[in-house]
């Protein structure tokens, strides 16, 4: 039933390094076929036009917000989403700083807060080096940004005195 | 980064005295057996957390709304037969498939579940749809016809007031609802010692509240269990009484269940959309889902209340407080949902921080067409202090003396009785001033060059409202130890991110000697957990923190007593285990004794708080809170003159909010509300034409971003409270109060220019600089 007239041919998707199938509408949204394809709901929906940053992903490494990338744009990239992030052991440092510097309250936009701040991380000075740019597409209503910048410069100098 | 005044708490346990802030008073290691997992941090940042968009049911509905177009209209036609036709359509409800009666969150009964004549405000619902997918449902209300006849429409509280205005309420004369009258001491008299007065007219705008997550609800409804919604409502109990009364059903019929809530600050106290779910459930048989769109969640908006003041304040000559004057209007919008609240605040909560000595406040709630308005963070103290901040910095600018200095001068203190009855047993506001001078270098204020500029103000807040119900004041907590020797609080109170379960846990924790990380806070359930006046009014840490506190005790006593019934005499209860003989015994052997005693039922203990405070009287007299936080900000701005554009780029914030239980928490609290007041200052405005909104996205209602945060410096004065928990006193909201009034004073000494009307947005400032 793949002809060419099918509204709905199905597309493949490379979601956290697993290869998905998405048989739905074939315009519909990154973040639709996240949430609803894959039920990988850490991905929320804020806003559906580009502005709050909830539901910000990973493509090849640089953080978008998936409400507006039509998924099938995204065939042949690497997707990354919070449940893929949170499986790094690096994670865990992230995940600590926001708790000790108070980045996170009631959550909403936290997860998209933590796929920037990791893109950030990765590579500084794809930002200026400044994390209050990078987290630009990013709203949060609850911390006053103050603890995630301090969680997120605690996280790069600590891996500077690594290195 | 902490005084610390009184390192004992100064109420009276049985648990050895600790750290607050130490998680693990014990010392001992947690068992990871035993590790729960409550509402934290690490699931939300890892996207595991389940809000209500992330919740779906076997057969669910997909609920939509028709909303009115016109701000007020005849309701003459409406035809839904085409609707019900698309496939995949359940229901189709207008006014006249759901019950009628008057209902609503407050004592005054305006709502509807669907319109039935009249529509009163752009958004005002008029028919609903539940279908199996959203494309059916969206088919379904483009296919409902309504014919409307537009009625004149009022949309300026003064203009709604006078005489010959359109009465919107059949039964409320001159729009007005609610008429506030405070009066203390004698005016006139005030007046004839005043030599400075200083005042005008002051205006707080529409804010947004600007919570991440949409506004929705999931409800479902059978024969045996009534109705229940999921719903991220921060006052279940009270909403559950409301929409009760709206479908005729007993209070017990309608269980909410409250789904992790992502923002509110206000916003989901009580929502139509939680009614209409219901209704389109009950229709279906089915559980119905709604979620906003943004762009319906805004255009629907229920902003905070925005406030007009006529002000006069009036000092001697050595710049003594001799009297405050005025009068407030109030937009209550189209129906009453908070406003009745936020103007009494308005009218009577910054006479209790000053000694105005001679007050009179006259305040007007007034209907208009525009979407009803509910409250926000601050609730009416943080705008009426935005003025009072400001006309105060008036005052010190024409006597010549330091605004910090006048402010010392007329404070209240520890031990004062305020004007309208407050006790305070603690108030540190003087040291607050004192210390917000030092760390913000408040003496260069004098040398700061053009266009910059240093403001202070100060606020005052209550931990708890005794007339938020006047039934009861309160809370109520359960601990239970359940099989294994897990350790699990309940209580009527709702988390909202700000950290009140990781508050309670430490309470717990403290007294029962176990790590705080075995402890599981639950609640958000009006059909499991203890009734709950709910979060706000900044109940939480005070009231529910007490009742847990209280509940925690009872239970080391249990323990203790147990112990000797099963072990015998010299079985003592500490640090988490049962000690006897040089044996110890865990939690979960205590929890097994007692069910071998008590048919396998578990370890149980519920305790009440109720606190010694007083209702106001109808005069607004009264000690309506178990105690009273205070704070100094200081905010230092840059205006650029070519554009009128401020920023902010230092602030400081001290803090007198008892003992603090969770520094982290309580710190990230106060750099939020300073995010949202440099939002309210300098950037937002829901702007509303003839009741429509003007702005509904994030693009064009722009709030803060990363980038317009300055470094914020946060400091707490700590001396216990002897009625908090552990001496704690309230912060959520007094963290905000100040903030208006200090950007307002800094940007008034950038510019020389007095800004009376709120956004001070670039053009507004900008225009200031040209007269």
């Amino acid at each position: 039933m793949n002809g060419g007239l099918n509204h709905n041919p199905s597309m493949t998707l490379t979601i956290n390094g697993e290869d998905v199938t998405w048989n739905g509408e074939a315009t519909a949204s990154l973040a639709d076929v996240i949430r609803e394809g894959q039920g990988l709901t850490g991905t929320k929906i804020g806003c559906r036009t580009g502005e709050c940053g909830a539901c910000t992903v990973l493509l090849d490494g640089q953080p978008v917000v998936s409400c507006l990338v039509p998924a099938a744009s995204a065939q042949g990239q690497t997707i990354e989403t919070i449940e893929g992030l949170a499986r790094h052991a690096e994670f865990r440092e992230l995940e600590q700083a926001m708790q000790e510097y108070g980045g996170v309250q009631c959550g909403f936009c936290t997860p998209g807060v933590m796929m920037t701040t990791w893109a950030w991380l990765q590579n500084p000075a794809l930002f200026g080096g400044d994390i209050g740019a990078a987290l630009k597409n990013n709203l949060c209503r609850c911390t006053g940004y103050r603890g995630i910048i301090e969680a997120a410069e605690h996280v790069l100098a600590s891996k500077g005195a690594v290195r | 980064m902490t005084t610390n005044r009184m390192q004992q708490p100064s109420k009276s346990t049985d648990a050895k005295v600790m750290n607050p802030a130490d998680p693990n008073p014990s010392g001992k290691q947690v068992n990871p057996a035993l590790k729960q997992k409550p509402l934290d941090l690490k699931s939300k940042m890892e996207g595991q957390t389940r809000y209500l968009h992330d919740m779906n049911f076997p057969g669910q509905l997909i609920g939509a709304i028709y909303r009115s177009p016109y701000a007020h209209a005849r309701i003459k036609r409406i035809n839904v037969e085409k609707a019900r036709q698309v496939e995949g359509v359940h229901a189709v409800i207008t006014g006249d498939d759901v019950p009628n009666h008057k209902y609503g969150p407050t004592k005054f009964k305006d709502w509807n579940i669907l319109a039935k004549d009249r529509v009163l405000f752009i958004g005002d619902e008029i028919a609903a749809v539940a279908a199996e997918t959203r494309e059916a449902a969206e088919q379904a209300l483009a296919l409902i016809e309504v014919e409307l006849e537009p009625l004149e429409g009022v949309f300026d509280p003064e203009d709604a007031m006078a005489s010959g205005a359109p009465q919107i309420h059949e039964d409320v004369e001159l729009n007005r609802p609610m008429k506030v009258d405070v009066a203390r001491g004698d005016l006139e008299e005030g007046k004839k010692k005043a030599t400075i007065v200083k005042g005008g007219r002051y205006v707080s705008n529409r804010i947004y509240q600007g919570h991440l997550e949409p506004v929705g609800a999931i409800a479902f409804w059978s024969e045996e269990e009534g109705i229940t919604i999921w719903a991220p409502s921060h006052i279940p109990y009270r909403a559950r009484e409301a929409y009760a009364a709206g479908f005729g059903l007993p209070e017990d019929k309608v269980r909410i269940i409250v789904p992790p809530i992502g923002g509110s600050f206000g916003a989901k106290y009580v929502l139509k959309v939680h009614v209409i779910a219901a209704a389109l459930a009950m229709v279906t048989g089915r559980h119905v889902k709604i979620i906003l769109d943004r762009h319906e969640d805004m255009i629907t908006a229920h902003p905070r209340v925005p406030l007009t003041f006529d002000i006069e304040i009036g000092a001697d000559a050595e710049g003594n407080f001799v009297y405050k004057d005025l009068t407030v209007y109030a937009d209550a919008g189209a129906r009453v949902y908070w406003s009745p609240n936020v103007i009494a605040t308005a009218c009577t909560r910054a006479d209790n921080i000053y000694h105005f000595h001679n007050v009179k406040s006259t305040g007007y709630l007034v209907y208009t067409n525009n979407s009803p308005t509910t409250c926000m963070r601050g609730f009416g103290n943080a705008e009426m202090l935005f003025a009072v901040e400001s006309v105060i910095d008036e005052i010190a600018l024409e006597l010549g003396m330091d605004p910090a200095e006048l402010r010392l001068k007329n404070i209240v203190h520890s031990g004062d009785t305020t004007l309208h009855g407050y006790r305070l047993d603690t108030c540190n506001l003087d040291e607050c001033i004192e210390k917000v001078k030092e760390l913000s270098g408040w003496n260069r204020r004098k040398e700061l060059p053009p266009y910059r500029g240093l403001g202070l103000a100060v606020a005052n807040h209550v931990s708890g409202f005794r007339a938020i119900d006047p039934r009861f004041d309160g809370s109520t907590a359960v601990i239970r130890i359940k099989p294994g020797g897990f350790v699990e609080v309940e209580t009527g109170e709702i988390e909202l991110g700000q950290g009140m379960t990781m508050t309670y846990a430490r309470i717990a924790s403290r007294v029962l000697g176990i790590p705080e990380d075995e402890i599981l806070v639950k609640s958000g359930d009006t059909g499991r957990y203890p009734f709950g006046i709910g979060t706000l009014a900044s109940r939480s840490t005070v009231m529910g923190g007490n009742a847990v506190q209280k509940a925690a005790e009872s239970l080391l006593r249990e323990i203790q007593q147990l112990g000797v019934q099963t072990l015998g005499e010299g079985a003592v209860f500490e640090e988490g285990v049962v000690k006897h003989d040089g044996k110890t015994y865990s939690l979960g052997d205590v929890v097994d004794w007692f069910r071998a005693r008590h048919a396998g039922e578990e370890l149980t203990v519920k305790e009440t708080y109720v606190p010694d405070t007083e209702l106001p009287d109808a005069t607004y007299f009264g000690h309506p809170s178990p105690n009273y936080p205070f704070a100094a900000h200081v905010a230092e701005v840059e205006v650029d003159p070519d554009t009128g554009r401020t920023k902010v780029v230092g602030y400081w914030a001290v803090h007198d909010s008892g003992t603090i239980l969770h520094e982290t928490m309580a710190k990230s609290q106060v750099l939020g509300a300073v995010a949202q007041g440099i939002g309210w200052v300098t950037m937002e405005d829901l702007i509303v034409q003839e009741g429509k909104v003007m702005n509904p996205s994030m693009m064009d209602y722009r709030m803060p971003g990363a980038k317009d945060m300055p470094d914020v410096q946060v400091h707490f004065v700590q001396e216990a409270d002897p009625h908090g928990p552990f001496g704690a006193k309230s912060l959520g909201e007094v963290a905000l109060d100040p903030v208006p009034g200090a950007i307002a004073n800094a940007i008034a000494h950038a510019t020389g220019r007095r800004g009376q009307v709120l956004p001070m947005s670039a053009e507004r400032v900008w225009m200031s600089l040209q007269s």
